[in-house]
């Protein structure tokens, strides 16, 4: 890859818009994880939940492509996140990725992923080759 | 200690057995269901010849789909209960510890896989927490660490993940709503202490004062301790005071206060001293000393009693 990075270079996108249970029960197909609360509702209305809610490796999956479509191509070498808040269906996410260091060959990103009313759902960091 | 943080911290860095094969070698089908959960439009998952333009020998999957290559699907087998995070599940679930919730996730990655890889993962259990009181439960914060490995061998990325294991309905979340509370418990009162709190439903804070010697006192009571008269009339305290001493209440918890409790022992300007709670602090920063002033609080239509909060904050 070729880009150049600077510290405090800044990325912003929404990753999903109006996040459905389809896409949350697609999502524990695909990865594998039958957790209940992600996808039986009576389940987790019994357990005190309004509803299910997205697996935090889904909300990890989702702001982890801007970050693959920003560093390129196996340029990504770690990415860490805490799950910070829960993600409900009807969610719309928008991830920013700031750049924190430039060392040589190397460059960390501080990943950041908020809700629609501004709640930081996801705090992350990430490692990329450049 | 406990005896169950000893169990689990002898487990730590032990692996639940045999590394495990992925069911199935990484492949197309699986790799397109996941862009599509993920709405990730990028061609090198899903377009061979996108793949390869971009350095690839083909498809590849998503870096974040790694520790799905080792789950063991709907009908998967409980962890073997013989080492590692197995055998930590079995000690947490029996001790109480028995929800779960995901805290963080780490992943490195050597190398993209592509289709074809065949992976084997070993899971280790790196860390558990002494036990913790956190919003959701008192629990244990377990960190399993996944190496992912290719059919040569090769490590191709790790996986950290932790999680709390927590006790249901133990967190600082599950105390009741202000309206579904039960009232605070009366003060029990006697024929010598009742006009106190009626007092304190006018807005006074009383102090019983002895007409034989001048000495003020608190608690009410029939009596002087100094003249043993029992003659007395009252004044109005001021209200301003220090901490004379204090504890901060975790457990156990009644269901119409909120905790952590700060209880403290109030000497006011006049002299006398009173048991009673402190607000509008965090309990880390109650200090003995701390100049304090009281506020008369009616929590409900029979009770009215003085609360403190630090002088200078806001009313």
């Amino acid at each position: 890859m070729t880009a150049v990075f600077h510290v405090g270079d800044s990325w912003e996108r929404v990753v999903v818009h109006d996040l459905t249970r389809t896409q949350i029960v697609m999502y524990a197909g695909a990865s594998g994880d039958f957790h209940p609360l992600h996808h039986d509702e009576p389940t987790a209305v019994a357990l005190g939940y309004p509803s299910i809610f997205a697996h935090g490796m889904l909300t990890m999956g989702l702001s982890g492509q801007l970050l693959t479509d920003v560093v390129g191509d196996e340029g990504l070498t770690r990415y860490a996140a805490r799950m910070v808040g829960q993600v409900w269906p009807g969610d719309t996410l928008t991830t920013t990725l700031t750049v924190d260091a430039v060392r040589a060959g190397e460059v960390d990103l501080a990943v950041r992923t908020v809700n629609q009313d501004g709640a930081v759902v996801l705090l992350g960091s990430a490692t990329a080759r450049q | 200690m406990s005896d169950l943080y000893e169990q689990l911290q002898a487990l730590v860095g032990s692996t639940s057995g045999e590394a495990t094969v992925g069911p199935d070698p990484v492949n197309a089908p699986m790799i397109r269901h996941m862009v599509e959960a993920l709405g990730d439009a990028n061609p090198v998952y899903v377009d061979e010849a996108a793949a390869k333009a971009a350095g690839f020998d083909g498809i590849v999957a998503p870096a974040t789909m790694l520790q799905t290559w080792s789950m063991g699907g709907l009908h998967r087998k409980a962890p073997s209960p013989n080492g590692g995070w197995g055998a930590a599940l079995v000690l947490l679930d029996g001790a109480g510890f028995t929800s779960t919730v995901a805290v963080n996730c780490e992943q490195e990655y050597v190398r993209y896989l592509q289709t074809g890889d065949r992976v084997t993962v070993t899971g280790l259990l790196e860390s558990v927490s002494e036990e913790k009181a956190t919003g959701l439960g008192v629990g244990h914060f377990v960190t399993t660490k996944d190496e992912y490995r290719d059919q040569d061998g090769e490590l191709v990325g790790t996986h950290r993940f932790r999680v709390l294991k927590f006790k249901p309905g133990t967190g600082r979340n599950a105390t009741p709503a202000k309206e579904d509370r039960p009232l605070r418990p009366r003060p029990p009162t006697t024929l010598d202490t009742q006009w106190w709190f009626d007092a304190c439903k006018e807005g006074r804070l009383l102090i019983q004062r002895c007409t034989a010697c001048g000495t003020l006192r608190h608690p009410p009571g029939p009596a002087c301790a100094s003249c043993h008269s029992f003659d007395w009339d009252t004044v109005e305290a001021s209200g301003k005071g220090t901490v004379y001493s204090f504890v901060v209440t975790h457990h156990p918890q009644a269901p119409a206060f909120d905790y952590p409790l700060p209880i403290v022992l109030v000497e006011l300007e006049e002299g006398t001293r009173l048991v009673s709670n402190l607000v509008d602090v965090d309990p880390d920063d109650v200090e003995i000393g701390m100049p304090v002033i009281a506020e008369l609080v009616a929590f409900d239509d029979e009770l009215t009693i003085p609360q403190f909060r630090p002088q200078g904050s806001k009313a």
